[in-house]
């Protein structure tokens, strides 16, 4: 603690601010986004990338990039749509979309642990294999009918007068905050990303950790993936392939804020919802609809050059 | 002062990375409480000898006793285990996590919490022991959550020692703790050494400083192209003589 540092508070809350000043601009600028119902929606739309981008965090936390996670999540989505179409009990459903979350998760650590191969280039590979396997399940059309409630609801029902989609990000943050801030395993895998060799010394398996990070960012994705599913009644071979991007902006944007420089996750799904916000916002006051991907662009530019700079200036310190 | 039984005894320790002998056929014992330097050109095996004691690399020859017992370290956590702690050549701490997050990395405390068989780390525990260590060691440093790239080259080699002490290690291994520091930060690391001797603590030090091994080390230990060839009491040995020995040592390996 001990005093407190003024360009020290800009760095850690700087672009928080800025993001909080941008949902306030639109809440006062944009038509009609301060309605209840728009809100609800933004809320609902930031829950799906939250969910992806706080397991790339994950596996960001241990030092290994998955671009995986969309593809991943596409086929969940579309083998738990099989099940629901094919009649299985949404229970059923929703364990085999966690299920191959699990599965791609794993693959992806024992590539990166076992056989070694960078994560970059590993889950690149899964991301093909999991497209062509989403295709192949569908035979590219998509899986769409009168899902039971039993299973629409996991995303369009309420609990206790909340959207349940707000209760599983609620959930998901828990859980990535309190395993990554308070559990060993959690200290073991940021001493993993932090230190690989250090942490290797100190007596930490950090290839185990490193599976576990590439797991949960799978098994992240296939709970992404089964309510993006319930949510729309419907899955397509593609249909998450879009939020590989977003999730990457959103760990990026997040590394600016709260502990710069760090994957965290208080910063991941704050910047999630600035940029749904942003999305939606710019779509309200009559942006045309490439403006977001430009915008997407220059954040994920931007927000790598402040942690780069943010990270140079402490290794100067030194 | 010395107990007549050694705590660690290397025999015939050889150590081969593919064609390459880095240590041949070493014979050593050590001492509970004794501060041994191990003195040698650069090559000379030191890294490698002590790489094999600390678990970080396996021998390909010889055997080790600690305790009177054989051991074959597995790893350097298997090591920290039986008491052996090593403080690398690069120290092994994580820069961007705080001086607690280091002191306890690989061995954090936890405490339970209200769901049964959950427990959870235990930060306020880990931050007054870490201090409790540092000022044990009288670093000047009051914040443990600071992370140690924000540290001075001395007290980071405090940290380190706080992970050793944090493990109760009674064998201190310290591969050349000088090698980067400044005068100033130098003299600190040399406290911290003789803290660790009058603790009772074993310390194992490899130095290329000579005016460091004479203040600090019982016994004088150096070794050239792979063997070890003077292993004396330091008596009264100045810096220039234990020089002398090791470019000797050189004239002859050559
Ligand atoms: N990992 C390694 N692979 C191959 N050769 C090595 C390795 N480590 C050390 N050596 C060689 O072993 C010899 C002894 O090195 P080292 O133990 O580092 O000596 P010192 O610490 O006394 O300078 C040198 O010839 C060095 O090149
Ligand atoms: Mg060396």
């Amino acid at each position: 603690m001990g005093r407190i540092d003024p360009r020290e508070l800009i760095g850690r809350y700087g672009t928080a601010l800025a993001g909080l000043s941008l949902i306030l601009f639109f809440l006062i600028f944009a038509p009609n986004f301060a309605s209840g119902t728009n809100i609800i929606n933004v809320l609902k739309d930031t829950s799906f990338l939250a969910i992806l981008a706080l397991g790339f965090a994950l596996a960001f936390t241990v030092a290994e990039l998955d671009l995986s996670v969309a593809e991943v999540a596409s086929l969940a989505a579309v083998v738990c749509g099989w099940m629901v179409h094919a009649q299985y009990p949404p229970a059923v459903a929703v364990a085999a979309a966690l299920g191959v979350g699990i599965v791609l998760g794993s693959f992806n650590g024992f590539g990166v642990t076992v056989l070694r191969i960078p994560s970059l280039i590993m889950t690149l590979g899964t991301a093909a294999i999991a497209k062509g396997l989403a295709f192949m399940i569908t035979q590219g059309v998509a899986f769409v009918g009168r899902w039971p409630v039993g299973f629409t609801g996991l995303a369009r029902g309420y609990s206790f007068g909340i959207p349940n989609l707000v209760l599983w990000m609620a959930g998901a943050t828990l859980f990535a905050w309190g395993l990554v801030k308070w559990t060993r395993t959690g200290a073991h895998m940021v001493a993993t990303g932090e230190a690989d060799e250090a942490a290797r010394l100190a007596g930490i398996a950090t290839a185990r950790m490193k599976r576990i990070g590439l797991l949960l960012a799978g098994l992240f994705a296939g709970i992404m993936a089964m309510l993006l599913a319930a949510n729309l009644s419907s899955a397509a071979p593609n249909m998450a392939g879009d939020y590989l991007l977003y999730a990457i902006a959103a760990v990026l944007l997040g590394m600016t804020m709260f502990e710069p420089g760090k994957p965290n996750i208080q910063g991941t799904v704050f910047a999630a919802l600035v940029l749904k916000v942003l999305g939606n916002g710019l779509v309200l006051l009559g942006a045309p609809y490439y403006v977001q991907d430009i915008v997407l662009g220059a954040i994920i530019i931007g927000s790598v050059a402040f942690s780069a700079s943010a990270m140079k200036k402490a290794a100067f310190k030194v | 002062m010395t107990d007549p039984t050694p705590l660690l005894s290397l025999r015939g320790i050889g150590k081969s990375y593919g064609p390459v002998v880095a240590v041949r056929d070493v014979d050593l014992d050590i001492f509970p409480g004794e501060v041994v330097a191990l003195c040698g050109d650069n090559g000379a095996g030191k890294s490698s000898l002590i790489k094999v004691i600390s678990g970080a690399e396996e021998a390909t020859s010889g055997t080790i006793n600690l305790r009177g017992k054989p051991v074959a370290f597995a790893s350097p956590h298997d090591a920290l285990e039986n008491g052996v702690a090593t403080i690398y050549q690069d120290l092994a701490l994580a820069p961007r996590l705080s001086i607690a997050q280091n002191v306890f990395m690989g061995s954090e405390l936890t405490r339970p919490v209200l769901v049964p068989f959950l427990r959870i780390l235990d930060k306020k525990r880990m931050i007054a022991e870490s201090q409790r260590y540092l000022s044990q060691l009288s670093a000047a440093v009051t914040d443990m959550t600071r992370p140690v790239e924000r540290l001075s080259g001395g007290q980071r080699q405090a940290v380190a020692i706080s992970r050793a002490l944090r493990w109760n290690a009674e064998i201190i291994i310290m591969d050349e703790p000088t090698a980067a520091l400044g005068v100033k930060e130098s003299a600190l690391v040399l406290d911290l050494i003789r803290k660790l001797k009058s603790d009772g603590r074993t310390v194992i030090l490899i130095s290329h400083n000579m005016r460091d091994v004479v203040a600090l080390a019982d016994r004088v230990v150096i070794m050239g192209a792979g063997r070890k060839y003077v292993d004396r009491p330091l008596g009264d040995l100045g810096a220039d003589d234990i020089a002398h020995m090791i470019m000797a040592g050189n004239a002859k390996a050559a």
